[in-house]
């Protein structure tokens, strides 16, 4: 297979660009709000007549190759007056639209940003996509609307309990997602333990996540890639929209450089509750901030350049004995380049890092940790014609871990300093993707990405016998640490270990009709770093590791089919989508790993594999005054590993368990209702099959103590999870379109209390020697009041 | 409204509320327990050694059924054979010749139902308790008193503690395992904190020396069954195995310790 298809898109290549040989011409240029100026993503550009269209890129970007003729253009966007153009087109032309709001359709939920229509022909498939309108709809905790909280209620996407960090797509885990802000990684997509995520809903355009199909552009992680584009800002008119909450508030500065030329956006928001504790005696300190900034400039028709940069960071202090900061910082340099009317180009040069520092003041100690890199990205969109486009690309990407780093803090200080080897890698990848139409009914997008990982020289790799890092038992039947017989040091610019993968991507959609297609897709992925965690969900300490002479490399193979529908002139819509992917290489870790401050984590991981599959279901009401959206998945998640030999164990015996955020039953159903003008109510509700846990078996007494014995991981199952959220919005002057604007967000985040299990643990009373069962409950019914303005 | 803020605020952070409730648990047949710790105090003769062996239990039972009749023996390098005797039907079984020697293997054989089994450790010796440190605002809620318990690390080898807390507040004792890989020839202290305790409270310090196995297996024993476990950032809890060895049915293989230590302890009034 793996020869054949290299030959199989050659042919079909060909065959693209055989088609039709009459006289063409290119019509290309940007679409962008009138208004603010800033490009728009994925509008249509339709040609009627034809039955044709193209939708504009990332960046704005759109271009289609027609034959000689005169022809009716709609250009048309969700939330925007459609334009009406007529062009005749005897030559390549440029022509630049701009969009005007609708401002009658201000409140329009946009779930996706492309027309129906052409939604159900495009092959790509398992993509959602939210607007940031739509997400601050959302009723949610505290009154903060949330990225991640609000894609967790689209099908297939879950977390692992309520207060957990990250999200987990498909039955994948939460280091398998690739996020990217303005296309760089970001690690760590969560502040304050998974209670917000650490983008800002004001400073975003636009998001995208594929949980299957993924293009070939896209590498590096297993599950899933949630691409989020940050608002460029407004080149016209300076403005200022920001909120006031409870926790937290925002503010957000956008404004000309220069006049329809340059763009400046300065976004920053920071929780401030903290403030208030020394008024209760309490000298503990959480909070978190982060700021968003984007420079835009138009050089001239054929050159923009953008510079985007995030910094975050989350802050605590308990008591001066534990003092902890973690986050990301990422900074952007985009070069737009469009070599001719079809040829599109994005170059990147992108730095991000995460860092985390832990200063613990009774054992007197500094600890930190974390990961930098550099990336380059060249990528080519090509619009060869009509039927045929061709995207292609390389990127590489160095990167250094620092995995630990102990300085004692005082003089007097028990702790030896110590510095855990750093490590090294270089990733790169080449990639081509086609979108082909065959016919009118079928469509084609299929691509290949060469991926290569290589682990560069480091200090002191350590070597072991028969190259095993966990020896097994065989006495006890338990797995043990090796010990290393010596260690050797490389040069940096030495290669350790290489790894190669191909990937081939291939989807198509096949339309049934003028209202329904089924779609297809298969994807292999390859995933080259590793998050060590061995608790239910990451957490801020958590560190990542590259593959190499002992960490193999996860590899995913994915199929999914589907079927979609809209009704009743694109009133309501139905997505039907089922799944099934397997990871090789999935790392697990032997009973009572210990990962933290670990210089040899071979020793304690064995690679196994995980494999998940389900249905999906998501059906929208997309029009009228009540819309929202209903959505169930069904699926399974779980991993295996077995003993390498015959007389190994394995992991859990060798069984399969579900990861801890296996979900049988995932339903919620989202809703908006306009009441008048002025209310709006928002709701959700959330029903899941409770997550996988290990509860014990029995108890024996040792020491003095009573031990829960525990045997077989996640096989029981904490309660189900259910609750339901409300919100009103009152727009006290909705008629006012210029100037001050605001609106207000009254919510009740749980309304009727329930106390959902976050966790359940087992312990003995300290003070009458019982054993008992502990709930954790997170929250309750909270209330919440925010404020949020514009002008 | 202060009220409210504040309680924003712990929802925000370590959180919300925790609740006793009632759990259906699964239950496995009944496992033999070996609890067999051989501890030599400093300053004493050491002939004196106690082993107890039980059965496991469903997890909500108040008590553990004691493993009768059983035939213990301890053997050392020199032929020497300790036997252990139990008293009447507790499952408490008990030496009074025991010779303890410093970094000398025992071998421990229990024969149980007709099954063998066995385990060998090293005695191993332990730094002294020099000094108590107490601190009245320590803890995360600022007013839990801390008791730094130092002892002076020895540089030339690799050491492991096990540390034992015993006041009258609570029933249960308060257990720690350190390592020195980040604080070799250090003078390092075991650490202990307990909010109601007040001056005149005695605390019973007990620093045990003890095997890199031991040290393995009790940090993964302790991380499981800790107060403060729990939550999203709980490990994979799993079934703990010792250092026993079934010989006669591995399958059947028991859950416990053979260890064997030598004992510095150090009473302690807070002042």
């Amino acid at each position: 297979m793996k020869y054949i298809l290299p030959y199989l898109l050659l042919g079909l290549f060909l065959s693209g660009q055989l088609l039709h040989a009459q006289e063409k011409f290119t019509l290309s240029g940007t679409v962008s709000n009138e208004e603010s100026n800033e490009t728009l993503i994925g509008v249509n550009i339709i040609i009627p007549e034809l039955k044709t269209g193209t939708s504009t890129n990332e960046y704005g970007f759109y271009s289609i190759t027609l034959p000689k003729g005169t022809y009716d253009i709609d250009v048309s966007y969700l939330g925007f007056n459609s334009l009406k153009k007529t062009i005749n087109l005897s030559d390549n032309i440029t022509q630049n639209f701009q969009l005007q709001e609708s401002l009658e359709n201000l409140d329009e939920v946009v779930i996706t940003e492309n027309v129906e229509k052409l939604d159900i022909s495009t092959p790509q498939m398992s993509v959602n996509a939210l607007t940031a309108k739509t997400i601050k709809q959302l009723p949610t905790i505290l009154g903060e609307a949330d990225v991640v909280k609000a894609i967790t209620l689209l099908p297939g996407i879950s977390n692992a309990g309520e207060n957990s960090s990250g999200f987990n797509v498909r039955g994948g885990a939460a280091d398998q997602n690739l996020i990217l802000l303005d296309e760089a990684t970001i690690y760590n997509s969560s502040h304050l333990f998974g209670l917000f995520s650490v983008f800002n809903p004001d400073a975003i355009k636009d998001l995208k996540l594929y949980k299957g199909g993924i293009p070939a552009r896209y590498g590096g992680r297993v599950s899933s890639v949630l691409d989020i584009y940050q608002k460029e800002g407004n080149s016209n008119d300076f403005h200022v929209n920001g909120g006031i909450g409870f926790v937290a508030s925002r503010l957000l500065v956008e404004g000309p450089i220069k006049k329809e030329k340059g763009s400046f956006l300065f976004g920053g928001r920071s929780s401030y509750a903290h403030l208030f504790l020394p008024l209760f005696d309490v000298n503990n300190v959480a909070y978190f901030y982060d700021l968003n900034t984007k420079l835009s400039y138009k050089l001239n028709d054929n050159n923009n350049i953008y510079l985007s940069g995030y910094f975050g960071r989350d802050v605590f202090n308990i008591n001066n004995s534990f003092e902890n900061t973690y986050g990301n910082t990422v900074l952007n340099f985009r070069w737009n380049h469009l070599y001719s009317d079809k040829l599109f180009s994005n170059l990147s040069l992108i730095y991000s890092d995460y860092y985390y520092g832990l200063n613990l003041g009774f054992v007197e100690f500094n600890w930190d940790s974390g990961i930098q890199n550099f990336n380059i990205k060249y990528d080519f969109k090509h619009y060869l014609n009509n039927n045929f486009k061709l995207f292609y690309g390389l990127n590489s990407i160095y990167y250094k871990f620092n995995p630990g780093n102990i300085q004692p803090s005082s003089d007097t200080s028990g702790i030896n300093p110590y510095k855990l080897t750093d490590k090294y890698a270089f990733e790169n990848a080449i990639y081509f993707d086609i979108e082909q139409k065959i016919s009118n009914k079928l469509q084609l997008s299929y691509g290949l990405r060469l991926s290569s990982f290589l682990r560069l020289g480091q200090d002191e790799l350590n070597i072991y016998a028969n190259n095993k890092a966990v020896n097994f038992n065989e006495d006890l039947q338990i797995y043990e640490k090796a010990d290393p017989i010596g260690t050797d040091t490389f040069k940096r610019s030495n290669v350790i270990k290489a790894f190669y993968n191909l990937e081939p991507r291939i989807s198509l959609a096949y339309q049934l009709n003028s209202e329904s297609s089924i779609k297809a897709s298969y994807n292999r992925m390859s995933q080259y770093l590793h998050l060590l965690s061995n608790t239910s969900s990451p957490t801020p300490l958590d560190v990542w590791a590259p593959s190499g002479k002992y960490i193999k490399p996860q590899l995913l193979d994915q199929i999914a089919i589907g079927y979609f529908k809209n009704f009743n002139n694109d009133m309501y819509s139905l997505e039907l989508e089922s799944f099934y992917k397997t990871i090789k290489n999935r790392i697990d870790y032997i009973d009572g790993a210990d990962l933290i401050a670990n210089e040899a984590i071979e020793q304690v991981i064995l690679n196994g594999k995980a494999r998940a599959y389900g249905l999906e279901l998501l059906f929208r009401k997309n029009k009228g005054n009540l819309k929202g959206w209903l959505s169930y998945t069904l699926s399974k998640s779980q991993q295996q590993t077995k003993g390498r030999t015959p007389n190994e164990i394995g992991i859990n015996n060798g069984n399969w368990y579900y990861t801890p955020y296996d979900k049988t039953h995932d339903i919620s159903l989202t809703a908006n209702y306009k009441l008048n003008d002025k209310w709006e109510l928002n709701s959700n509700f959330l029903f899941q099959t409770g997550q996988p846990t290990t509860y014990p078996v029995g108890q024996y007494e040792y020491n003095g103590l009573s031990i829960a014995n525990f045997s077989d991981r996640n096989s029981s199952r904490l309660p189900s999870y259910h609750r339901l959220d409300l919100s009103f919005n009152y727009t006290p002057k909705p008629n006012k379109n210029k100037g001050y604007q605001s609106y207000w967000v009254f919510g009740v985040y749980n309304v009727y209390n329930r106390k959902n299990a976050s966790s359940i643990t087992f312990r003995e009373n300290r003070n009458t020697g019982n054993n008992e069962a502990i709930r954790l409950s997170i929250f309750g019914a909270i209330p919440s009041v925010s404020y949020n303005f514009k002008f | 409204m202060k009220r409210l803020i504040y309680i924003l605020f712990l929802s925000l952070f370590i959180i919300s509320c925790e609740d006793v409730i009632d759990v259906a648990v699964p239950s496995e047949n009944p496992r033999l327990v070996i609890d067999a710790s051989i501890n030599w105090f400093k300053g004493t003769a050491g002939n004196e050694q106690t082993i107890k062996l039980s059965l496991t239990a469903p997890y909500f039972n108040n008590s553990v059924p004691p493993a009768n009749g059983a035939q213990i023996q301890i053997t050392d390098s020199n032929n020497n054979a300790f036997n252990f005797v139990e008293e009447g039907t507790t499952g408490i079984y008990k030496n009074n010749s025991f010779i303890p020697v410093l970094n000398e293997t025992y071998n421990l054989t229990v024969v149980y139902q007709e099954e063998t089994y066995t385990a060998s450790e090293i005695l191993k010796p332990v730094a002294n308790i020099d000094y108590v440190e107490q601190n009245f605002d320590g803890g995360f809620s600022g007013n839990e008193t801390e008791l730094k318990a130092f002892y002076k690390d020895p540089e030339d080898e690799e050491n492991y503690y096990f540390f034992e807390f015993i006041s009258n507040i609570p029933v249960i004792p308060s257990l720690e395992v350190y390592k020195d890989e980040f604080t070799n020839g250090n003078e390092m202290f075991g650490f202990y904190t307990e909010e109601d305790l007040t001056t005149g409270d005695d605390v019973t310090i007990r620093n045990y020396g003890v095997s890199k196995q031991f040290y393995n297996y009790m940090f993964i024993l302790l991380q499981q069954n800790s107060e403060e476990g729990g939550g999203p950032f709980e490990t994979q809890p799993a079934t703990v195995k010792g250092n026993c060895i079934n010989q006669t049915n591995p399958k059947n293989f028991p859950l416990g310790y053979f260890r064997a230590s030598q004992v510095d302890e150090y009473i302690y009034t807070v002042q």
